[in-house]
């Protein structure tokens, strides 16, 4: 893991046409603020803290860069008709853990998610210390998840990190 | 030495016991985001209890958990950690009193 950089993980979400989009901000204090792009009006719907990373071969050292993935989420299985849902369902996949990779575009309105070349890289970076069979850890695209408003996931992100202990 | 046998030896809460996995070294942090990148195998030392800490000690493949200061984790988490077969421990005092103690019992 390379290029590690702390920041937030920003969802907006647009009144006129209903969609969601994220960004990964590496402002010291989120962007809050309304604005108009065009036909659109986002609003700030969430920040979480999270952080951005690119992944390193150790043997050859090639480099791959993952500047699509916004943050990873767990997938809780909260819906079977869901697309993560069923990619963990699969009799290859049973005992994996599926988790999530978030691009910016979150309701995919045109169709674009995060690349093949960056999952195929996480796949294997968090596959490669396993030694338990009973265990894989899965990580699919997020146009695979139909809606995110209603999504049960786990983003893996802090929080709570103000919190009064 | 195994989380069962560490956490008998130092004294420490067990809030569950889904299994008994060697321990290749410590790591403390309480950031999320920061604990993404670590080897498998560790036993993880933290102040944060939520369900999100599970999802990421999964994704590196923990050893277990050591909550430091007395610090308890809510019953929707330790469901969430028995299904991923993570162990979680509860220490009562701070971190770097528990991080002597783990060095003092040749965790390193």
């Amino acid at each position: 893991m390379v290029n590690q950089r702390g920041g937030f993980l920003v969802v907006e979400g647009c009144f006129h046409c209903r969609n969601r989009i994220s960004f990964f901000s590496e402002e010291p204090v989120p962007p809050v603020d309304d604005y108009r792009e065009g036909d659109h009006f986002w609003s700030h719907l969430g920040s979480f803290q999270a952080s951005k990373f690119d992944l390193r071969c150790e043997k050859c050292g090639a480099e791959v860069a993952i500047p699509d993935v916004m943050a990873l989420l767990l997938c809780l299985k909260c819906n079977p008709d869901c697309g993560v849902y069923k990619a963990g369902n699969t009799p290859e996949n049973r005992k994996a853990w599926v988790y999530v990779a978030l691009c910016a575009h979150t309701s995919h309105a045109g169709g674009a998610c995060v690349s093949n070349t960056g999952l195929e890289a996480l796949n294997a970076y968090f596959n490669q210390d396993l030694h338990d069979p009973s265990k894989k850890i899965l990580i699919v695209p997020c146009r695979l998840r139909p809606f995110v408003d209603t999504c049960e996931g786990v983003v893996l992100a802090d929080v709570g990190l103000t919190d009064l202990y | 030495m195994k989380v069962q046998e560490l956490a008998a030896q130092a004294g420490l809460k067990t809030f569950n016991s889904p299994g008994d996995r060697e321990i290749k070294g410590v790591y403390i942090s309480d950031m999320v985001s920061d604990i993404i990148g670590i080897g498998e195998g560790l036993l993880l030392v933290t102040l944060q209890t939520h369900k999100n800490l599970i999802a990421a000690a999964n994704l590196v493949d923990v050893s277990g958990i050591v909550f430091a200061r007395g610090k308890a984790p809510a019953e929707d988490v330790v469901a969430l950690a028995d299904k991923a077969g993570i162990s979680l421990l509860g220490f009562p005092s701070d971190t770097w009193t528990l991080a002597k103690k783990l060095y003092e019992m040749g965790i390193r």
